[in-house]
């Protein structure tokens, strides 16, 4: 088993009257157990800038579709700048965390929490001809010949930028899950989502698509200049 | 003016070469590197199950470098508590485990909440910051 421990050490000899000394150390593990958690995001280092001081976006640290939700994950981050006026703003969702400035590290746990993802099922029919093709999230299909469950194999095996599928061999249909949680339209995939272009009458219907609902936690942090500022980052999970 | 610091150090065998990350950090107050923070406030307390609690009672200056230790002492490893901000999820401090944080309090919604799970949950924290607004009675 793993093991990863955590510690920290404050100390100040001139806060109080007396002298503060306080240690903790944790060994950390998955949620409820002993076991010691089994996998890490690996430390990261990233310098942000924008063009300008109205061009700054917010980073992306983690997104909680990409990890399982309410486990006993703890994330770690660190502000390496040592302008003391510069801070990064962290965000879970919307809401403000707190300001890691010059030389400020934080580490929290963190549930993770995604929202639902876009889900459509494609259906092949009809008469299709090979060298017909279909088109979606930017990736084309070129149909090798006019069996529908091998088409919908064909569409299986490609790789989409947003989203995954499920296939069943010798079926004509292929089940499209968004890889993250709704973020823009909120909007069920549909037929017309894919570009369909057949020497016969076949079609690539979309049925059963389900509406997600946003991610809840993604992490993110805010530099507060535009200029180059770097941050430190990890993330230990289940 | 007051110097604390806070150091961290993660260390994990968990990857095929052994894992250690250190850093340290002189609390100090807003966008400054010649004043540390210099107020705190300390407690350790049972958490029972049930309802959820604010932690900090006073309301810390929103906006500034306030930095929150947060240690849950139970032992045993089944019992957390659900850390909230302004109803929204951060994560569970299960036993043992410890959390430390800039804090901004923006408002007064902006308050953190813990919740305990399992049993009476045992909560040490500790709240640096540069100055409260009080509350009236």
């Amino acid at each position: 088993m793993a093991t990863t421990t955590a510690t920290i050490t404050i100390n100040s000899t001139d806060l109080l009257t007396d002298e503060l000394s306080l240690s903790s150390v944790s060994t950390l593990t998955t949620a409820g157990t002993s076991t010691g958690v089994t996998q890490t995001s690996g430390l990261a280092r990233k310098t942000t800038s924008a063009a300008s001081a109205a061009a700054i976006q917010a980073n992306v640290l983690y997104r909680a579709g990409d990890y399982t939700a309410d486990k006993a994950n703890k994330v770690y981050i660190k502000n390496t700048s040592s302008t003391a006026a510069e801070f990064f703003t962290v965000h879970i969702d919307q809401e403000e965390i707190g300001r890691l400035y010059a030389g400020d590290w934080m580490f929290m746990p963190w549930n993770a929490t995604s929202g639902t993802k876009r889900v459509g099922t494609v259906t092949i029919a009809a008469t299709w001809a090979a060298g017909d093709t279909w088109e979606f999230d930017g990736i084309t299909m070129t149909a090798a010949n006019s069996t529908v469950a091998d088409i919908a194999a064909q569409i299986d095996a490609l790789n989409y930028p947003n989203w995954t599928t499920t296939y069943v061999a010798t079926e004509a249909t292929i089940i499209f899950t968004e890889r993250y949680a709704s973020s823009a339209s909120y909007t069920a995939l549909v037929t017309a989502d894919g570009t369909l272009n057949t020497n016969g009458n076949g079609t690539a219907d979309v049925s059963s698509a389900a509406v997600g609902s946003k991610s809840e936690s993604d992490i993110t942090i805010r530099p507060s200049v535009h200029t180059a500022m770097t941050y430190e980052t990890l993330l230990i999970h289940e | 003016m007051a110097t604390t610091t806070a150091a961290v150090t993660l260390t994990s065998d968990l990857l095929s070469d052994n894992m250690s990350v250190s850093a340290s950090t002189t609390c100090m107050k807003a966008g400054t590197t010649a004043d540390g923070l210099d107020q705190m406030e300390y407690g350790y307390l049972d958490l029972p199950t049930g309802d959820e609690y604010d932690l900090i009672a006073t309301t810390p200056t929103a906006t500034k470098a306030s930095k929150l230790y947060l240690k849950n002492h139970s032992t045993d490893e089944t019992y957390f508590i659900a850390i909230t901000q302004n109803s929204q999820a951060i994560g569970k401090l299960y036993g043992g485990d410890w959390m430390f944080i800039p804090a901004d309090f923006h408002d007064a919604a902006g308050d953190i909440a813990i919740t305990a799970n399992g049993g009476t949950n045992k909560i040490c924290y500790a709240l640096f910051h540069e100055g409260t607004a009080l509350l009236a009675t």
